[in-house]
């Protein structure tokens, strides 16, 4: 089929990886599930809000009456709102722990050039009503247990964006400079750190300090550098902070940590972290703690799952379940299926077509008047035949 | 999908640094950076693979502005490009060492003399020439070229250019003039946040040695 027709962006998913987004799914909706993270189902319409932090990347249509909609282009504002609406007190400061997961589609609208998909598939989860060390720490163990969860090794990397904001603070980097310094030092550039700072006639210690905020990054040791290179009380609390996350850990010898993550200064106000796994060049998942920017007290991930699926895809090779067994009987079928083998249904009248019809699918086993038979006639397939015919006579025995 | 280039089944750890480099003039100075950081990597036969084992790193040989596409993707562990190509993509790739060599200017350019509202703007960089006029409050119109956009203002195809200046002679040669400057460049050493992460016990000792080198940062 032509994918002329189809708008910029937008892609048909073919069994082999609709099938494998659905176990993707399975697998993180179960691990959220058995962490205490409920199902949560969001509007994909909205209301349109200027403000949005991805208000400039989402798609726009205009409602019967004068309002203007958005299509979402992240499940977080969306999962705010049920809060105010469900859980008022929560959304007022209340302490109390609300655990959701959801998993949906987003669209973003940005150049088809350059990013060729612009809707995605996005799975997370979001703690909400408690802002501590345990709560971030859970984050970022069901990170690691999420990769775990799909197969892959998981490397999670922890920033706290509250660390280069206390830099700023504490050297006196003006307001106006911020995004762009804060660009600077999340992109690791020296060169265009120092063109932006030598301006500033900042003390010597203080370009100093900020110059060495892009090579903080490494193990667990990195926090002990940060303390030496960086001479500020603030900055000094927020490495508690994050070291106060790490505690939580009885083992923190696969994270990392990076304190020149700088991006989103304003939105992420406490620990944020990423995912990566070996090998592949991209993160998995991403996320953090936004205190402040929603609701008093929130923290949250998502994971896109296309790209979990690429990463998937490298690791394992495809073996998609073809089916086994083409059935005219539709009680043997039943009996095979009950056993979990994978069985076609004859669209043939008698068992000619469908021998014939078998061979043109490809499927090696035909089941026909309680009888199974290999079409390949070779005697190849005998141990296969064996298996099928006890697992046929199995389930027939059983029944009273 | 056939698995990646660099992707070695022996392990993250066994597996070559692969490196996006440049064809043309900045190959030899990237090359020479390298080795001068420390790592042993031979010339590949001419004309021979696109692709090659160099050594201590796999080499991988394209077009400057495919260079943060392959890092980014993860295709390739780090590789050397100009900071006008990153900033005409507004790549978010990490770039620890500016080179310093290939040093040049993007820059406004009118034929001598010529005064006056500029109408339309040719060049190789329409985001950031695009950019650059919004901040000017320039209405003029920006035409893409990939070729010699001095052309461009000699024909009266367009009464500005916005290009890479060297030293100004071939500007000097033509009877053009810089009449303001955007931004400069020079070679950077990016590298993928993955690879830079997962692979630095290979990319640190090497990001420090590159910035040694005489005229790095």
């Amino acid at each position: 089929m032509s994918q002329a027709g189809l708008p910029d962006g937008t892609r048909f998913v073919l069994p082999d990886n609709a099938a494998r987004r659905a176990e993707l799914r399975a697998v993180l909706r179960e691990l959220y599930q058995r962490w205490g993270y409920d199902l949560v189902e969001l509007p994909s319409l909205e209301r349109y809000d200027p403000e949005h932090p991805r208000a400039s990347q989402s798609f726009k249509l205009a409602d019967r009456d004068s309002g203007v909609l958005a299509l979402r282009a992240d499940f977080t504002p969306a999962l705010a709102q049920l809060v105010r609406a469900a859980h008022p007190a929560v959304a007022g400061g209340a302490r109390r722990a609300l655990r959701y997961q959801y998993a949906g589609t987003i669209w973003h609208a940005i150049d088809p050039e350059l990013a060729r998909t612009r809707e995605f598939t996005q799975v997370g989860i979001e703690l909400i009503g408690v802002s501590n060390a345990r709560a971030d720490a859970e984050l970022i163990h069901l990170a690691r247990e999420s990769v775990r969860a799909v197969g892959l090794d998981p490397r999670v990397e922890v920033g706290n964006p509250g660390f280069v904001r206390a830099a700023f603070e504490a050297a006196g980097v003006p307001p106006l400079l911020h995004d762009p310094v804060a660009d600077a030092i999340d992109r690791k550039d020296r060169s265009d750190l120092a063109r932006l700072l030598e301006p500033l006639d900042l003390p010597a210690a203080s370009l100093a300090a900020l110059l060495a905020i892009p090579d903080l990054y490494g193990g667990v040791d990195v926090l002990d550098q940060a303390l030496a290179s960086l001479p500020w009380p603030q900055t000094a609390r927020e490495l508690e902070r994050l070291a106060g996350v790490l505690a939580e850990f009885e083992d923190a010898s696969d994270l990392m940590l990076d304190l020149s993550m700088a991006r989103r200064l304003s939105y992420y106000t406490g620990v944020t972290f990423r995912a990566y796994t070996p090998d592949f060049g991209q993160p998995l998942l991403g996320g953090g703690r936004y205190d402040g920017a929603l609701l008093p007290a929130a923290a949250g991930f998502s994971l896109g799952l296309e790209r979990l699926l690429r990463a998937v895809k490298q690791r394992r090779s495809a073996s998609e379940p073809d089916p086994l067994v083409l059935a005219l009987d539709d009680a043997g079928a039943r009996a095979l299926r009950a056993a979990g083998v994978r069985v076609l249904r004859s669209l043939e009248g008698d068992a000619a077509g469908a021998r014939r019809e078998a061979r043109e699918l490809g499927v090696p086993f035909l089941l026909s008047q309680g009888r199974l038979e290999a079409i390949d006639a070779s005697g190849g397939e005998h141990d296969r035949l064996t298996e099928l015919e006890a697992l046929l006579q199995g389930v027939e025995g059983e029944a009273p | 999908m056939s698995p990646p280039e660099g992707v070695h089944p022996d392990g993250a750890g066994a597996a070559k640094l692969v490196l996006a480099l440049p064809k043309g003039r900045v190959m030899e100075e990237s090359l020479q950076a390298l080795r001068s950081s420390g790592l042993h990597l031979v010339a590949r036969d001419q004309g021979r693979a696109l692709r090659h084992d160099a050594g201590d790193a796999v080499v991988i040989e394209m077009r400057n502005a495919d260079v943060p596409t392959y890092v980014e993707l993860g295709v390739a562990d780090a590789g050397i490009v100009g900071k006008d190509v990153l900033m005409e993509m507004g790549s978010q790739l990490a770039e620890p060492v500016d080179l310093g060599f290939s040093a040049c200017r993007l820059s406004l350019i009118r034929p001598r003399g010529v005064r006056g509202t500029i109408e339309r703007v040719a060049t190789k960089y329409p985001r950031l020439t695009a950019a650059y006029l919004a901040r000017v409050g320039s209405g003029a119109e920006v035409v893409k070229l990939t070729g010699n956009v001095e052309l461009a203002c000699l024909t009266g195809l367009a009464d500005a250019v916005v290009d890479v200046v060297q030293t100004g002679d071939t500007l000097r040669d033509n009877d053009l003039d810089e009449v303001d400057v955007l931004a400069h460049s020079s070679a950077r050493f990016v590298v993928n946040r993955a690879s830079l992460k997962l692979r630095s016990e290979r990319l640190r000792p090497l990001i420090e040695a590159l910035r040694r080198l005489p005229g790095a940062r």
